[in-house]
């Protein structure tokens, strides 16, 4: 829930409490007493400087471009250049006028014309062609400036383009490319030490590329079967976001729920799409020990997570994360098997998993991905049966009865716990 | 780390951003101006490229005899791995123009005339078993296949390079590090690249 959804949450709970006489105006006061002020959105007036500032980053741009050939080439460079330092110059101004969003967008602006300026440059000075090099120049600058000024445009700018340097070093040496973890890394403690919801995404969004590029790179190597790479990337994604949720700085906490579940979104989608996929491309690839081992340990991560909160949500996430593993596991592994029932079976199985666990845990965006997941399986199921249809009809009427009786002991059971 | 940034004024850490990326910028020129004044001169002859690859935009594209290599006692060696720099030793042919001798995996001793450039592959990697082995013949980038050019003065440098009239004078460093220096037409220059 976001902080300003749940303030209006709060205060319609207050004024309702009020005036049913459970609470007092003087503990009514108290209580809006503790909340620290709620950060101010963005207001139009920014919204139009901000439209303003790229216009005039754009005119810049297009000016150097237009009279390319007649400009110095010392003043070419020396425009870019001036064009760096004026953005950062600007966006200090801002920063201390108390303009923060005009600040963080100069420096992401900054970091905009030093990517062009990389490619400039290299134009100017015929430098040889390493587009993975200067890509990876321009996210460690970005980065730079990211640590430097807090701003979440340049820290957009440094993730997306690591994530463009990873995937051509994947493409140039057909293997992991381990080094973009550092990057992350660094990404990821500060969206922590921010505290930031949308620095959190960015890292989160930047995990999930990774793992698709490691699939790919898994893929080229042929290592073992990209699809199930993939699921372990996400599971183990999962699986460390609800240990991190589990800690008690709240910072940490938000963060890995964030990880979470952009992992729990990623693996309901790939299972949707392994189970569609079943009996048309799946190759059948083989899996080593070392691939099983490591897509293990994403289920007991949740699990730890769930002895540390001592919550059943986490254990429902890691039970969601063995069902998908396993399915995905026998999936890639006989792909010619007809219509495998108890697969079908077990991935709903393991997306209500996620449904219930999110829902234990008050984690709407977990409960969306169970969801998601689920409608996307059916989906899948129906592509993918190719047999008769009547076999498909009353699988899905057993697995909707299923569902029910499900639903009517939860139903059962759910009030007795709310009573305790 | 943090703490440390928050304690220092939040406008010092804005320009020292904007310094840091310049000084990066300046770096990469003076980098390549270090290559053409230290390296030793060295004269490539070109070749026609597929017309398929011809200009695109404002450059042109440039392949010499040395951008095709044999692999020699390299092939069927397994590969380091993908990307990873080649050495090829060069040496002076009567006409003056340089000739490739032998590619290696590391930096070889040369002796004389002989300079060492360094190259990366780019076909003849993926053979033999796996896609892990050499193979007998290599096509190396050597970070000068790239010349730009004002609009509109590309198609004359292509029509002559397709007619053999085009060479080229590059700076390698003895790290064999390579900047193109100056591109003749007919053996006279006509693009002298200053250092700045």
């Amino acid at each position: 829930m976001s902080e300003r959804a749940y303030r209006q949450r709060l205060e319609a709970d207050i004024a309702r409490w009020e005036a049913d006489g459970i609470i007092g105006a003087s503990a009514a006061t108290a209580i809006r007493g503790t909340l620290r002020p709620i950060e101010q959105g963005i207001s139009v007036a920014t919204v139009v400087a901000i439209v303003g500032g790229l216009l005039i980053g754009a005119a810049f741009l297009a000016f150097i471009a237009a009279n390319w050939t007649e400009i110095a080439r010392q003043l070419r460079f020396g425009l870019l250049l001036a064009g760096i330092a004026g953005a950062y110059l600007i966006g200090a101004w801002a920063d201390r006028t108390g303009r923060p969003y005009i600040a963080d967008l100069c420096a992401a602006i900054g970091c905009i014309i030093f990517g062009a300026a990389i490619a400039l440059v290299g134009q100017m000075y015929h430098l040889g062609e390493d587009f993975a090099a200067g890509i990876l120049l321009l996210s460690a600058g970005s980065l730079a400036a990211a640590v430097l000024t807090s701003s979440r445009g340049a820290l957009a700018v440094a993730l997306v383009t690591a994530i463009l340097w990873s995937g051509s070093r994947v493409f140039e040496t057909s293997g992991i490319h381990l080094q973009f973890v550092a990057l992350w890394l660094i990404a990821a403690l500060l969206a922590v030490a921010w505290n930031s919801p949308m620095a959190r995404r960015l890292v989160a969004l930047a995990a999930v590329a990774w793992w698709v590029e490691t699939a790919l790179a898994v893929e080229f190597a042929r290592l073992a079967d990209p699809l199930f790479a993939a699921a372990t990337g996400f599971g183990l994604l999962l699986g460390t976001g609800l240990l991190l949720a589990s800690l008690r700085s709240p910072a940490w906490h938000a963060f890995g729920l964030t990880l979470s579940n952009y992992g729990a979104f990623a693996l309901a989608l790939l299972l949707a799409f392994a189970v569609a996929l079943h009996g048309d491309i799946l190759r059948g690839r083989g899996l080593p020990v070392v691939a099983v081992a490591v897509a293990a340990l994403a289920p007991v991560l949740a699990l730890v997570a769930a002895a540390l909160a001592r919550g059943g949500g986490a254990a429902l996430a890691g039970i969601a994360i063995a069902l998908a593993l396993g399915v995905i596991y026998v999936l890639v592994r006989m792909p010619q098997a007809e219509e495998p029932w108890l697969l079908y079976a077990l991935a709903l199985a393991a997306m209500i998993c996620l449904v219930v666990s999110g829902m234990v845990d008050e984690e709407r965006m977990r409960v969306a991905a169970g969801w998601v997941g689920l409608a996307a399986l059916i989906a899948a199921i129906t592509w993918a049966v190719h047999g008769s249809l009547l076999r498909r009809a009353v699988f899905l009427a057993a697995a909707g009865l299923v569902a029910v009786v499900l639903a009517t002991l939860l139903g059962r059971l759910w009030p007795k716990e709310r009573m305790r | 780390m943090m703490s440390l940034v928050t304690r220092i004024p939040r406008v010092l850490l804005f320009l020292l951003a904007g310094l840091i990326q310049v000084g990066l910028i300046a770096a990469i020129v003076y980098d390549r101006a270090r290559i053409l004044r230290e390296g030793r001169e060295v004269a490539l002859q070109t070749r026609p490229v597929d017309p398929r690859d011809f200009l695109r935009g404002d450059y042109v594209v440039l392949s010499y005899d040395i951008s095709s290599v044999p692999a020699g006692p390299l092939t069927n060696t397994p590969v380091a791995y993908r990307g990873a720099p080649l050495y090829v030793k060069l040496r002076p042919k009567p006409d003056g123009f340089y000739e490739a001798v032998s590619v290696h995996q590391d930096a070889v001793p040369v002796t004389g005339d002989e300079i060492l450039i360094r190259g990366r592959t780019v076909y003849g990697d993926r053979c033999g078993t796996a896609s892990g082995f050499f193979c007998d013949r290599l096509q190396l980038n050597y970070g000068i296949e790239k010349y730009f050019v004002p609009q509109g003065e590309g198609r004359e440098i292509e029509s002559a390079r397709n007619e053999g009239k085009v060479s080229v004078v590059v700076a390698v460093t003895r790290e064999g590090r390579a900047a193109i220096k100056r591109l003749l037409m007919d053996g006279k220059p006509v693009y002298d690249e200053p250092l700045y």
